[in-house]
């Protein structure tokens, strides 16, 4: 019975034309990692500088396409599911809650076995190079294996307490960006130095499959500063990994019974009528009561814009508040402590923590808020019904764009407080400020419109929503690839070179963060945001078109 | 509410993907007032038809008017004149009724104090109001068709373009469906209505079009199209006791046309038979029966009903094969 599941599984992705395309990419991508840095000269250092230099870009690309492609496939899976209602029945068979679990785990295994099957020859490559030991290319291995236990097992927990395909994929990458890219943030800041901060951050950073493999690669740490840590990295990181995903896995088999369908409808309860007391309590806590009833849509105002607003779950009012509310009390907590000398990092870093903060941010909301503008309508049938409308379809673009505006907004106004403190501590820093405002400007519109345009070509918003998050943390993530091989095996000018495609790199350069400093990354920064800008803007209305054009 | 004022005017409307024809040479006229009634199996082309009134498609041959408005050229007047409720709702999640029903009165352009005055309106007339403050996405399918149609209202087109919206619908709600559109016809509406549910069409369709593999096979009202599916009449017999069934049958065959088709229904003590023969010929059929010792309790014709008269023209148009076989009782040539 379980193999049968297993089967069915794998072949429902498996049969799919993306799959293929996506196999076919997987091989051209890992040979070209190797390829680029492949010696080209006649002789070759015995040492085996060069095969480990390689091994260890590509081993860096592996790990990036494993997080950004895999874990869509466990996302989805059981929320799918359970909204094709396909699920009352696995769950009316014999197959007990731990079988279920146990074929879907097999089943995305499998696929997670089929990308790192995919990148054997590559790395065989690099193994016959020479200067590479079968233990690292196993333990490598080892790790990448543990890193797909973890965030399946995670995925599929996520999916089985979501109630929509593109809710379980954000949260899912949230998750990815949160434990592999962010868990690394603190210890960047608080390595070297002493108390609980340190040690919290130390742990912290075990986490990443990032740390792991960088220590398992002899590269250092994330900005390591000359420093050498004794921590066991990767030992810490399989016994939390198998930690998570043995938690994972317990939560997601608790899950999987008669209690995931054991939901209520929404009563649709209104603050108005509750009493007075009630409504100042919500008014309080939630600044913007998300169920007070509303006014009418104003006559001026993009009626698509209010309603993207008032149907979404994440990105609503009451949310972004709360958010800015907590990066505006940060932001000026990091500002008075180095002001008051409680902190020696200097106005650079604070700068700089700012910076990754907000960025965060923007890189983590705005797919969720923009990718599925258009999916999203074409799915649940309302398309269709906003073509009955007098309203064109620049109109609708428009207001759907304003949606995603309004909250990157806000989001951007969130650390102004910290900036302004800055600026007043350090007047000479006001130019960089502005540099640093404008990349981030730059970066929300770049991030809007790159993920509505990927979002758009694709119909359904699960899978719109993890294609643009997944070109949204490649373009990211991959140019840090680069720097993260800065001196061995590139050189200042390909570092460079990825670096001005990444918005990320070039508001840490602007607020010359140390590693970042070197680079000249301002303006061609900003000419391809703006260019990329452009293109995504084209796209997006190319397609919209497409779609509302009568058959 | 009836008028000789046409509204919806279709004039060999064709519609081909590639090779397949979707819609073959349509042409059909609507006045204002009346409720057409659109039936036709699965894939009969009711939809692709519907979809090129109100704009969504383009024809590949043909016009298409709603009150003199070209569904081509003139999409901008066509989305003002007409109101139309796809087979999917289109619910947008965290939305409440009233929050759903601003929304389309916005996107529509009706000034907010107006708008929310029309809200009330085609609450009212729906009877949704009860629902206001509910999700939209929490709604029953019932009450889900309910706020679709408040939805079509808003604007007050002339012309409602419903398509299935009785399907899936219990019985009472279908109940209250139907005397919703009845009172939208009495309010001057045009509706041109899809359904596979042929009794509920049959009690408020001035009009039925049935479709198949495209084409138009009959138009008229009901009866008419009774007549159009055969000359010939459908006459029963019930008998007092089963015992007779074969002894009457054969007495009917006896007096009726040779080709006639006597049909014995033993389970029911019943024989149908259908036939050309005029009233003072069946009385003599009666007369033999009774002479014949043959108790007769009830003699009386069954009336061509729509689901009958859309069998014959559905199954006329399929494929040789596919005709699934004759059931309850012997059929005699």
């Amino acid at each position: 019975m379980l193999s049968a599941l297993v089967h069915r599984e794998l072949i429902t992705v498996l049969r799919q034309r993306r799959m293929l395309l996506l196999q076919i990419g997987l091989v051209g991508f890992f040979a070209l990692l190797v390829a680029v840095r492949w010696p080209t000269d006649a002789r070759v250092a015995l040492s085996g500088v060069r095969a480990q230099q390689v091994f260890r870009l590509f081993s860096f690309g592996l790990l990036g396409m494993l997080l950004l492609l895999l874990p869509v496939f466990p996302a989805t899976n059981i929320v799918h599911e359970k909204q094709q209602g396909t699920l009352a029945l696995l769950l009316n068979t014999p197959l007990g809650p731990w079988r279920l679990l146990l074929g879907k785990l097999l089943a995305v295994m499998a696929l997670a076995g089929m990308i790192l099957a995919l990148s054997l020859p590559a790395a065989s490559a690099c193994y016959a190079m020479g200067g590479l030991s079968a233990k690292l290319l196993c333990a490598v291995y080892g790790l990448l294996a543990l890193v797909a236990i973890q965030y399946l097992t995670l995925g599929l927990l996520i999916s089985s307490h979501a109630n929509s395909t593109d809710a379980a994929v954000r949260w899912t990458y949230a998750s990815v960006l949160g434990l592999g890219v962010l868990s690394l943030g603190p210890h960047y800041f608080f390595q070297g130095t002493q108390g609980y901060m340190a040690d919290v951050s130390e742990h912290l950073r075990t986490l990443s499959p990032f740390a792991a493999l960088m220590s398992l690669l002899s590269a250092g740490d994330v900005g390591g500063s000359g420093l050498i840590s004794t921590t066991d990295v990767p030992g810490r990181f399989a016994i939390a990994s198998l930690v998570i995903a043995i938690v994972a896995a317990l939560l997601t088999v608790m899950r999987l019974n008669h209690t995931i369908f054991d939901q209520a409808r929404p009563a649709g309860k209104i603050s108005n009528d509750q009493s007075w007391q009630v409504q100042t309590v919500r008014r309080i806590f939630f600044l913007v009561d998300p169920q007070r009833r509303s006014h009418g849509i104003g006559s001026l105002t993009n009626p698509v814009m209010v309603k993207e607003f008032r149907c979404r779950r994440f990105g609503r009012l009451h949310w972004l508040l709360r958010l800015v509310a907590v990066c505006a009390v940060l932001s000026l907590a990091l500002t008075y402590a180095t002001t008051a000398g409680t902190l020696d990092w200097g106005v650079e870093t604070i700068g700089s923590i700012l910076v990754v903060m907000q960025v965060a941010l923007i890189v983590l909301i705005t797919p969720s808020l923009s990718s599925g503008l258009l999916s999203q309508e074409v799915e649940s049938g309302g398309w269709q019904l906003l073509q009955m409308t007098p309203l064109s379809t620049m109109q609708i673009v428009w207001g759907k764009l304003l949606s995603v505006v309004l909250p990157l907004a806000l989001i951007l106004c969130a650390t102004l407080p910290g900036y302004v403190v800055m600026v007043y501590i350090e007047p000479g820093m006001e130019l960089q400020v502005q540099r640093v405002v404008i990349c981030l400007v730059a970066t929300a519109v770049f991030a809007m419109l790159l993920s509505a345009a990927v979002g758009s070509l694709f119909s359904r918003t699960a899978t719109a929503t993890a294609a643009a998050y997944s070109v949204l943390l490649g373009i990211c993530a991959v140019p840090m690839l680069v720097w993260l091989g800065r001196d061995a095996p590139f050189g200042h000018d390909v570092v460079e070179r990825a670096l001005q495609l990444n918005p990320i790199a070039a508001a840490l350069s602007v607020i010359r963060l140390p590693g970042f400093q070197d680079y000249s990354l301002i303006p061609a920064n900003w000419w391809f945001l703006g260019i990329a800008s452009v293109v995504s803007l084209i796209v997006l209305i190319v397609q919209t078109y497409r779609i509302s054009r009568p058959r | 509410m009836a008028s000789d004022k046409p509204v919806v005017v279709m004039e060999r409307l064709t519609k081909k993907y590639g090779t397949f024809t979707a819609l073959d040479d349509l042409t059909l006229t609507l006045y204002a007032g009346q409720i057409l009634g659109l039936i036709g199996p699965n894939g009969a082309g009711k939809t692709t038809a519907i979809k090129i009134l109100v704009g969504l498609i383009r024809p590949t041959a043909g016009t298409a008017t709603i009150a003199g408005a070209d569904c081509v050229r003139d999409s901008h007047k066509i989305k003002r004149l007409v109101g139309y409720m796809p087979d999917t709702f289109g619910a947008y999640d965290n939305m409440r009724v009233r929050e759903y029903l601003d929304f389309f009165g916005a996107a529509f352009g009706i000034r907010r104090r107006d708008r929310i005055q029309r809200i009330e309106e085609v609450m009212d007339i729906t009877g949704t109001g009860y629902m206001r403050d509910k999700y939209v996405v929490s709604l029953s399918h019932g009450m889900q068709q309910r706020v679709g149609l408040a939805r079509t209202l808003l604007h007050d087109p002339q012309v409602l373009i419903l398509d299935e919206p009785v399907n899936g619908l219990d019985p009472q709600a279908r109940i209250e469906m139907r005397d919703l559109m009845i009172r939208l016809a009495a309010f001057g509406k045009t509706l041109l209505v899809t359904s596979h549910i042929l009794p509920e069409l049959s009690r408020i369709c001035d009009r039925v079009a049935i479709l198949t593999h495209g084409k138009m096979r009959a138009f008229g009202t009901v009866e008419e199209i009774g007549r159009q599916v055969s000359q010939r009449r459908t006459m029963e017999a019930t008998l007092a006791s089963a015992d007779q069934v074969s002894a009457a049958a054969q007495t009917i065959r006896e007096i009726i046309e040779a080709d006639a088709e006597v049909v014995e229904v033993a389970q029911e003590a019943t024989v149908r038979f259908r036939t050309a023969r005029q009233e003072s010929e069946l009385g003599d059929v009666l007369t033999r029966l009774v002479q014949s010792g043959i108790r007769v309790t009830q003699f009386r014709e069954v009336q061509t009903d729509l689901e009958e008269a859309f069998m014959t023209f559905a199954r006329a148009t399929e494929p040789a094969g596919d005709t699934p076989p004759v059931s309850g009782g012997r059929a005699h040539a």
